[in-house]
């Protein structure tokens, strides 16, 4: 496949185990899913130069943004059971790379830790799910609205294109409706106190990425991530918050390069 | 029979403390310093209060109604049942309302039996009410508000079967999961105490009572919305094949009765605008927690409000709040109009509000008790609006 500029996504719905669901898709080449965080409102502009030789796809949860909410949904978990029939209903059979952002990390966490022969490679963006006490993940429902965005995005640049955009009602009911949804699997605890026990299994070849100035999740937790994978890379992007992909190119482009790296640590053979 | 032949009146105490904490956009909740309490003001406070509620009991109010909230200088009574069981040793006659406590904050049995202690340590004078909470108690206890209407449902239905079918029994539910439900004791009144739900008018809420056949109440909102809700729960009430009466659905209201309206105006407003500016206003970041409101019903808010905070002014509060300050004739007369547009016999009194100091709310109980209960009950006849 010739690498080509995508310029934008198509968006489907697809209904798999009853809930009607959005999946936006770019380019052509071996299958590369990436699952959200906690909120839509950003986009998904930034990952677009992923798909200049590879099939990007990125589903919306349930309870976000298009897609429908799934009352049956309460754990973490749940959305990684959720992804296991959406793939099977999307005809993703061979191993797919993984890209998992914020709370995105931590459901491809869960579903590499269950359905390890279904992912190729796996690549964690400022992950949620592990407790760290040292360095513990900013409770965000206790961050009053009007300074989230200062907690999420670290480049003034990014936070001025954020900021430029007027709230309408429509938006602040859809912005509720995610933390709802955020709220049913998160409120209690922002983390799963066995993850860092059940990593340590994966045998899958991991990057883990972390902007330095990550107000959400600090940044060292990634040596703790490390810690509890056999086969992690570990990048940091100085000057980078919490939204990486928003925040620097370069995050895009070093996901690019460990994606497309022929043989890693850990790989396994099989390819589709 | 007329509604007026049959009212009944509450009187109500929300227990503040009145020594607030300025520049405060969030209000007294939540994550108000709780190093700003005094225990010897609070003593004070608990003392006049409970003399207020008992003055209540010895002027021939029917009921006494205390309610709770965490966590804020709003509410003295973090556990309705303690202020309750006061009451309850100090008084004879009143019925005891528990207005009351959010089930969900507490295990359903638990909250079964006490509130049948309390029936019984008071001969069966006992009334609850069941709110869902407000938004403002989900951040201050260890409870989930995006499931806070399901556990407040499954809780009723564990406090029901609890009062009703025969023990032991067994429970097993989403939320909670009794081996032996099997509470002891049971409530005095068979089957059991006078049941209603307080609302704000959320639709699920209004139909949840009616499916239930429970009575309706809804608080501090604006009283067309009041009235609106009330329609909607007497036709799901007829629906659902249930039986009403006049005292179905309770409305509330805000009097201060003087001499004169001069009088009542220079000695309640303050405290009206007190309570309305200072202790019942917060944000909606606070009041709604992630998943506290449905979404229907945030954008119906959001439609009214735009996202702003609404100013609140004297103007504004008489248009939509139930308050009224003046003669015994005048506080009558609009208590009774009132009670006949909502078809309620059944009035909730709030005779303290605010920061008003002791001397005033013994005033205003007492001319209340002694000059408009008199009217009201005469109504009837030709005497209203000409007497004193």
């Amino acid at each position: 496949m010739t690498a080509s500029a995508v310029r934008d996504f198509l968006k489907r719905d697809v209904t798999a185990s009853g809930v009607r669901v959005q999946v936006m898709e770019a380019g052509h080449g071996h299958a590369t899913v990436y699952l959200h965080g906690a909120g839509t409102m950003s986009g998904f502009g930034d990952l677009l130069p992923l798909a200049r030789n590879r099939r990007l796809i990125i589903p919306i949860h349930p309870g976000f943004g298009a897609s429908e909410d799934d009352p049956r949904i309460d754990s973490v978990l749940d959305y990684a059971i959720h992804y296991a029939g959406l793939f099977s209903q999307l005809g993703l059979i061979g191993p797919i790379d993984l890209i998992g952002h914020s709370l995105g990390g931590w459901i491809a966490s869960l579903f590499t830790i269950f359905y390890g022969h279904r992912v190729r490679r796996l690549a964690l963006a400022c992950p949620a799910g592990l407790r760290v006490p040292e360095h513990p993940t900013t409770d965000l429902f206790m961050i009053p609205p009007e300074r989230l965005l200062s907690h999420l995005i670290s480049n003034p640049e990014t936070l001025k294109r954020f900021t430029s955009v007027g709230m309408t009602n429509d938006m602040r009911i859809a912005r509720y409706r995610e933390t709802t949804s955020l709220a049913r699997v998160m409120w209690d605890r922002n983390y799963e106190p066995k993850l860092g026990r059940w990593l340590e299994g994966l045998t899958t070849p991991t990057l883990v990425m972390w902007g330095e100035q990550d107000r959400v999740m600090p940044a060292q937790q990634a040596e703790h991530w490390a810690r509890h994978l056999a086969h992690a890379q570990i990048e940091t992007f100085p000057g980078a918050g919490h939204l990486l992909f928003a925040e620097t190119p370069s995050a895009v482009e070093c996901l690019e390069a460990f994606l497309n790296t022929e043989h890693l640590e850990g790989s396994r053979t099989s390819e589709v | 029979m007329s509604i007026l032949d049959r009212l009944e009146f509450y009187l109500m105490h929300f227990m503040p403390y009145p020594d607030i904490v300025p520049g405060r956009p969030q209000g007294q909740w939540v994550d108000i310093p709780n190093t700003h309490f005094d225990p010897k003001k609070g003593h004070k406070l608990y003392q006049e209060y409970f003399d207020e509620l008992a003055l209540g009991d010895e002027l021939g109010f029917d009921g006494l109604v205390v309610n709770e909230h965490h966590s804020t200088f709003y509410s003295l009574m973090p556990s309705c049942t303690v202020a309750a069981a006061a009451l309850v040793a100090r008084t004879r006659r009143a019925r005891i309302c528990v207005f009351g406590t959010p089930i969900g904050l507490t295990y359903p049995h638990r909250l079964a039996e006490e509130y049948a202690m309390l029936d019984v340590m008071s001969g069966g004078r006992l009334e609850c009410a069941f709110p869902l909470g407000t938004g403002m108690e989900y951040w201050v206890n260890p409870v989930n508000p995006s499931y806070a209407r399901e556990r407040f449902r499954e809780a009723m239905d564990i406090l029901m079967q609890a009062w009703t079918q025969p023990g032991p029994t067994r429970y097993d539910g989403r939320f909670y999961q009794y081996k032996v439900l099997n509470p002891f004791p049971l409530p005095y009144q068979k089957p059991h105490p006078r049941i209603y739900v307080v609302g704000t008018g959320t639709e699920d809420t209004i139909q949840f009572a009616a499916e239930k056949g429970f009575g309706y109440s809804q608080v501090f909102t604006p009283i067309a919305q009041q009235l609106k809700s009330f329609a909607n729960y007497r036709e799901a009430m007829t629906r659902h094949g249930h039986q009403l009466d006049s005292g179905s659905v309770i409305i509330s209201a805000m009097p201060y009765v003087a001499e004169t309206e001069e009088q009542a105006m220079s000695e309640g407003r303050e405290h009206i605008l007190f309570y309305f500016k200072n202790l019942l206003r917060t944000t909606a970041a606070v009041n709604s927690p992630p998943g506290y409101m449905p979404v229907d019903r945030l954008r119906k808010r959001l439609e009214m409000t735009n996202g702003q905070e609404p100013e609140i002014t004297w103007e504004a509060l008489n248009t939509v709040y139930r308050t009224v300050l003046g003669t015994p004739d005048h506080v009558a007369e609009r208590i009774a109009f009132w009670c006949e547009e909502a078809q309620s016999s059944k009035i909730v009194l709030h005779l303290h509000i605010g920061d008003m100091p002791h001397w005033k709310a013994v005033k205003n109980i007492t001319l209340f008790a002694q000059e408009v209960i008199p009217r009201l009950r005469r109504t009837r006849s030709p005497s209203l609006g000409v007497a004193s």
